[in-house]
């Protein structure tokens, strides 16, 4: 990418744009990092404000400050909004501003792709809440199951609003979380092996592949749901064969993974937290790390245990329960490693510290009302009552928020430059703990007495009144609290203390350069010789043996920075119109798509060509582009397993003809199969030309895979014209549902493909790619081949197994 | 059984409400109860065990001025093996006893003596049949004491789910399957149910009322639900005509009245403790109230506001009491 | 780049001959496919025989044609760790989603 040469002065602006066009073209890790925090912390304070409504309605018997319909817009825009809108996007403030500076790189692998990430994030954002504007808040419950999402039973656009804000949250977090494990894996400082990568950084990267892997089965659900709404498909349909299960398994295969990306951050930032005010390090690291590896692993094969009342049969219910059991264990042991880094250590108390502290003992709480919901038969008492919204308060305030909270009072001085007032973070901080326990320990009561959830009232005689008053006057004494927080933090840009580099004699390495860094994060590449690489440099190792200072290394080339971009601000831009046009009207879709597309091509053609950063191998010894696109690869495994799993699962349900085997075509898909297993001999011939230089064959087989490709396409349209001749359409029933969406998507897949090809097509021809540029075609290879074995895959699972 | 007796008379009064997950009147309750008990006293352990030593680690280890670095230990693989193995073995404890209750719980098929009680989930009201038995009834119903009760779970519109805490778990109701839970009453008494899975505006207001009564009493029960409607006669005469005669007989079944299948059947409807699923007691003012504008009572309910004066309402109300 | 990470047959490369191979392979498996399901005696065992001819047309696309064979471990983790969980969950939900009494209005 074209650059700007930046002088080693250190605190030298490198930036050309000021002022707020700065920040809407920002691609630097930092300030992405801020615009995450602010916006994220304005969400938080919205769903705040959604839950004190709530608990306002609840605190007495059959109050009637909100109606009916407004409460459960309310309770769903509550969880939609903390989970989506302020607890992700806060840990990915962390993620955006401190882990490059943890593993001693001055940005992420992919600059734009962050700013992209965050604009995307903002237009869900700011869509769901539109909804309010609109009037139809979505009110069918944070996850909302199918079939109350079905037109029939709510005809209003309020489950689109959520549906659409939802996907666009899903692509800003994929997208980060494809950029975030390049990043990790290939920009680390020399040195910085895996293994000595700060706890915080394995958490990051642990989580980001939870997102790529676990978003994927929602974003097919919420496809479904669309279809459903929009197209008359029958995938929720029960008069059709639909099973109402199915959505519930996508959610929760998504879902559960998703407490994970929730509260592993927080894990990560009190295993930082802890030893440094323990004065020691953190007792088992190794264990800790595999444990986190375990726990997002096991992760994936747990979500049944959110459906134990739904009738999954015994064999079901007990094999999900032994596994949540199991989970238990490597997160127990992460308990007891805090524990004994605590123990003997020499601990100094901060309002940091407080909130990690809290952490261990308030997630303790979580995590044991955790293993009673892990017991079917005990479970089947708390599910859908109070029990469980106690639970997963615990682990997500106690747990998420809490080590948010740690996070932010300990990287404060690292991003502002200025200290928090500590005797304020003291107050707040038992004012947050108190409210917080006064909010949700009697919740356990109201469970067991059987307080369901989502409920906008209830009677006197429940006896119900006691506990739900307490808990509501806890509401708002958190409430205080985080507004204290907030003081705190709007008086630390004018009062606070200015903060040196180390303000806490850190272990890591984002204390070795300023407080708040430069632009390009680090004059110099800092050396890594262990884990808690920068307190060995302080206090040496065992022996106090400090290691030989290096000598001055600057960078033979200076330091580039990549340049402001306005592309991804306009991309989210025409995706949050497209968005609204979907619901309102036709012309703003399209021209929002449009917008979309000239936006994406713009970003993509924008820094074609360096020679400066040709080269983007980093620590794996793999391109960063290369890396990025089998991580893709690898999300992508889970949208196609979901949309396959799908038509199996409805194999042979269908209420009304015609079926597979009245309609398909097996010799013509037999040729279609062989011509597309082509293509790929083509593309690799292509890239092999490429990597040699031989612009000529390159085109030749590039224009080859090309025409291939179109062909396949060409057999495709085919087909679906002769089935909608034959009476089969999307609608007909539901093997036209699960058939058409599955392989409609693999065909927009293949022309996504030849467009791509088709592109560096040009480009060659009008003589812009040279050897240095074989990367690109290696990864549209990639991306070919791999839509060539989906469709392996399809071609036997559909048309072949009988 | 100890840990729930003593949470119970510990908490006095306050654990017994109509609701509550604590009080055991089934064999399913039973069993859960004393896996709740189990696991609840390994929690307990387990919590006092990490707040002693983060308690004491607190305060024992604190910086003092001038306090030397402490050792700067990296871990020690016995206590971690210890601290992983303690735990799976607490978890193995709670496990054995989980999977045996499960496979006595959560079976689907209907034992060979039980009574089948159809439960129909609607929004935003229960249906109540017994097949074979020719009753049918809304919202409120009556199974023996000490028989298995197989409940066969339905639902033409969306998710609900069918609870009676004192009998212990639940089960929803999912559109195109058919789930089932057996529990067995053991004490006579009148229980609360509530649905437990979002369902929409009036998903609060959709409980139900079961009673577990004598085998006699049941019999005596069964029959005067078979038979078709008795009214007060005379005294009610208007207000049947008004219910004979107005969009009542669209949705409700009367027998010997009216054959409406969209609502709740009300042929008995007098001789239950509650209306609206269990929103008002079954009394002559909130019925009256009920009958001329529902949808202010009970957001998103599908019966319309009535134009009726007072004096019809109070007919209306009168007549539908009367049918014991 | 001194990660301990990296693949055994690193910056390997197949040549030509290898993808003309794999291409030839490609096409006499998939016609294999299309035979199979005519071949009566083979009808008890087809569905793992399709099973197990398309995985090797899947494995010899990934290795040789998306050049896993010779990529670093780390490729292989990512790649692979996706695969198999992907490939679990399938299999769940497909499982999942017979074991149920089915009531039909």
């Amino acid at each position: 990418m074209s650059a700007t040469r930046v002088d080693a002065l250190p605190h030298a602006p490198a930036h050309a744009v000021g002022g707020v066009r700065g920040w809407l073209t920002t691609v630097d890790h930092k300030r992405i990092g801020i615009l995450y925090g602010v916006s994220s912390f304005a969400f938080l304070l919205i769903g705040g404000l959604e839950a004190l409504i709530i608990r306002a309605q609840l605190a007495q018997p059959n109050l009637g400050l909100v109606s009916a319909e407004f409460y459960n817009a309310l309770f769903t825009m509550h969880g939609t909004t903390m989970v989506f809108l302020a607890i992700m996007p806060l840990n990915a403030a962390f993620f955006n501003y401190m882990v490059p500076l943890m593993i001693g790189a001055r940005d992420v692998a992919f600059p734009r792709l962050n700013a992209l990430s965050f604009w995307v994030f903002l237009a869900g954002g700011l869509f769901l809440n539109a909804s309010f504007l609109f009037r139809t808040p979505p009110d069918v419950g944070w996850f909302g199951y199918a079939n109350l999402t079905l037109r029939p039973f709510t005809p209003s656009p309020s489950v689109d609003f959520w549906n659409i804000s939802l996907q666009l949250l899903g692509l800003s977090s994929i997208i980060a979380g494809v950029n975030f494990i390049a990043t990790i894996l290939n920009m680390r400082a020399p040195g910085m092996t895996l293994m000595r990568m700060p706890l915080f950084v394995w958490m990051t990267l642990i989580v980001q592949f939870l997102v790529v892997f676990a978003f994927p089965p929602i974003t097919v659900g919420l496809i479904f749901l669309a279809f459903d709404r929009f197209f008359g498909t029958h995938f929720y349909n029960v008069a059709a064969g639909g099973d109402l299960h199915l959505w519930q398994h996508l959610f929760w295969i998504f879902g559960h993974p998703e407490v994970y990306i929730l509260i592993l951050p927080a894990f990560g930032i009190v295993s930082e937290v802890i030893p440094t005010f323990a004065r020691k390090p953190l007792f088992g690291a190794p264990v800790m790390i595999y444990s986190g590896i375990l726990i997002a692993f096991y992760g994936f094969g747990v979500w049944g245990h959110h459906m134990f009342a739904a009738g999954m049969g015994p064999v079901a219910d007990a094999a999900f329960a032994i596994a949540t059991m199991l989970i238990a264990i490597p997160t127990g042991v992460k308990i007891f490693n805090w524990l004994a880094t605590l123990w003997g250590g020499t601990i100094r108390i901060t309002t940091a510290f407080r909130f990690a502290a809290g952490l261990i003992g308030l997630f303790t709480i979580g995590g044991l009302s955790g293993i009673m919901h892990s017991s079917p038969p005990v479970d089947l008492q708390q599910h859908d009552t109070y029990f469980v919204v106690a639970h997963m308060h615990y682990v997500l305030i106690g747990g998420s928020l809490f080590g948010i909270f740690a996070g932010l009072h300990y990287w404060w001085p690292k991003m502002t430059g200025r200290l928090l007032d500590e005797r304020l973070g003291r107050l707040y901080f038992w004012v947050m703990f108190v409210g917080f326990n006064v909010t949700f320990f009697p919740q356990h009561f109201l469970g067991a007495l059987g307080m369901p959830r989502r409920i906008y009232t209830y009677s006197a005689e429940t006896g119900w009144a006691l506990w739900s008053l307490v808990s509501t006057i806890g509401a708002f004494i958190l409430g205080v609290g985080v507004a204290l927080f907030a003081v705190n933090a709007l008086r630390s840009f004018r009062h606070g203390t200015l903060a040196p580099a180390d303000p806490w004699d850190g272990r890591t390495l984002e204390w070795r350069t300023s407080s708040p860094p430069p632009p390009h994060d680090f004059d110099e590449i800092p050396p890594v010789y262990s884990r808690d690489t920068f307190w060995r440099e302080k206090y040496g190792d065992r022996h106090g043996t400090k290691p030989v200072p290096r000598p001055p290394q600057p960078e033979a080339h200076g330091i580039h920075m990549p340049d402001p971009s306005v592309w991804p601000i306009v991309a989210a831009a025409g995706m949050l119109a497209a968005a609204f046009g979907a619901l309102l009207q036709v012309a703003l879709l399209v021209a929002g798509v449009a917008v979309t597309v000239v936006a994406l091509f713009a970003f993509a053609l924008e820094h074609h060509r360096n020679p400066a950063h040709a080269d983007q191998v980093g620590e794996l010894g793999v391109d960063h582009r290369k890396l990025a696109m089998w991580v893709f690869l690898g999300s992508e495994c889970f949208f196609f397993g979901t949309l396959i799993a799908t038509y199996l699962a409805y194999k042979g349900r269908s209420v009304v003809g015609p079926t597979p085997e009245e309609i398909l075509n097996i010799p013509l898909t037999t040729l279609s199969t062989f011509d597309l297993l082509m293509s790929s001999l083509l593309m690799v011939l292509a890239l092999a030309a490429a990597q040699r230089g031989d612009r000529r064959q390159t085109r030749l087989w590039l224009g080859g895979t090309i025409v291939f490709g179109v062909i396949f396409l060409g057999f495709q349209a085919y087909e679906f014209i002769e089935f909608a001749h034959e009476g089969l359409g999307l609608r007909t029933n539901l093997f036209g549902s699960t058939f058409f969406v599955l392989t409609g998507f693999h065909g927009a897949h293949v022309a996504v493909g030849v467009t791509w090809l088709a592109t560096l097509l040009v480009l060659d021809l009008r003589g812009k790619l040279d050897v240095a540029d074989a990367p690109k075609i290696e990864i549209a290879g990639l991306y070919w081949h791999f839509v060539d074995v989906v469709w392996i895959a399809i071609f036997t699972l559909v048309y072949l197994v009988p | 059984m100890l840990v729930p007796a003593a949470a119970v008379s510990a908490g006095g009064c306050a654990w017994d409400g109509p609701m509550s997950t604590l009080i055991a009147r089934s064999d399913v309750a039973r069993d859960v109860l004393d896996l709740y008990a189990l696991i609840t006293w390994a929690s307990i352990v387990i919590a006092v065990v990490v707040f002693g030593v983060l308690g004491y680690a607190l305060l024992r280890f604190r910086d003092r001025p001038g306090a030397p670095l402490p050792p700067q230990t990296q871990g020690h693989p016995w206590l971690e093996i210890a601290w992983t193995i303690g735990p799976a073995l607490i978890l193995l404890l709670i496990a054995v006893p989980t999977v045996q209750v499960v496979f006595r719980t959560q079976i689907q098929a209907k034992p060979p003596d039980a009574l089948e009680v159809v439960v129909r989930g609607h929004q935003w009201w229960w249906e109540f049949s017994y097949p074979g038995l020719d009753v049918v009834t809304a919202n409120e119903f009556v199974v023996p004491a000490g028989r298995p009760v197989y409940f066969a779970l339905e639902g033409p519109d969306v998710l609900h789910s069918f609870w009676v805490p004192k009998f212990g778990g639940k089960r929803d109701v999912v559109p195109g399957r058919r789930n089932a839970i057996t529990v067995v009453p053991d004490t006579p008494g009148e229980y609360w149910g509530q649905c437990a899975e979002f369902c929409g505006a009036s998903h609060a207001n959709m409980g139900f009322r079961v009673v577990v009564a004598t085998p006699a009493d049941f019999d005596r029960w069964l029959a005067a639900q078979r038979a078709p409607a008795v009214d007060a006669g005379a005294a009610v005469a208007a207000g049947k005509a008004l219910f004979a005669g107005s969009a009542c007989v669209g949705c409700h079944t009367v027998r010997g009245v009216s054959t409406g299948v969209l609502g709740p059947d009300l042929t008995h409807f007098g001789s239950r403790r509650t209306l609206g699923a269990g929103l008002f007691p079954n009394a002559l003012e909130p019925l009256a109230e009920w009958v001329r504008d529902a949808p202010r009572l009970k957001p998103g309910v599908k019966m319309p506001a009535f134009a009726y004066t007072d004096e019809q309402a109070r007919a209306l109300a009168a007549y539908l009491l009367s049918l014991e | 780049m001194t990660d301990p990470d990296r693949g055994p047959a690193d910056g390997g490369h197949a040549d030509l001959r290898t993808y003309l191979v794999v291409a030839g392979i490609l096409t006499v498996v998939t016609a294999l496919e299309f035979a199979v399901l005519y071949i009566r005696a083979l009808t008890p065992i087809v569905v793992p025989l399709l099973l197990v001819m398309s995985a090797g047309k899947f494995a010899l696309v990934v290795l040789f044609f998306m050049h896993l064979r010779y990529d670093t471990r780390a490729l292989w983790w990512i790649f692979g760790g996706a695969l198999v969980v992907a490939t679990g969950l399938v299999v769940a939900l497909t499982t999942l989603s017979g074991d149920f009494l089915v009531y039909r209005r």
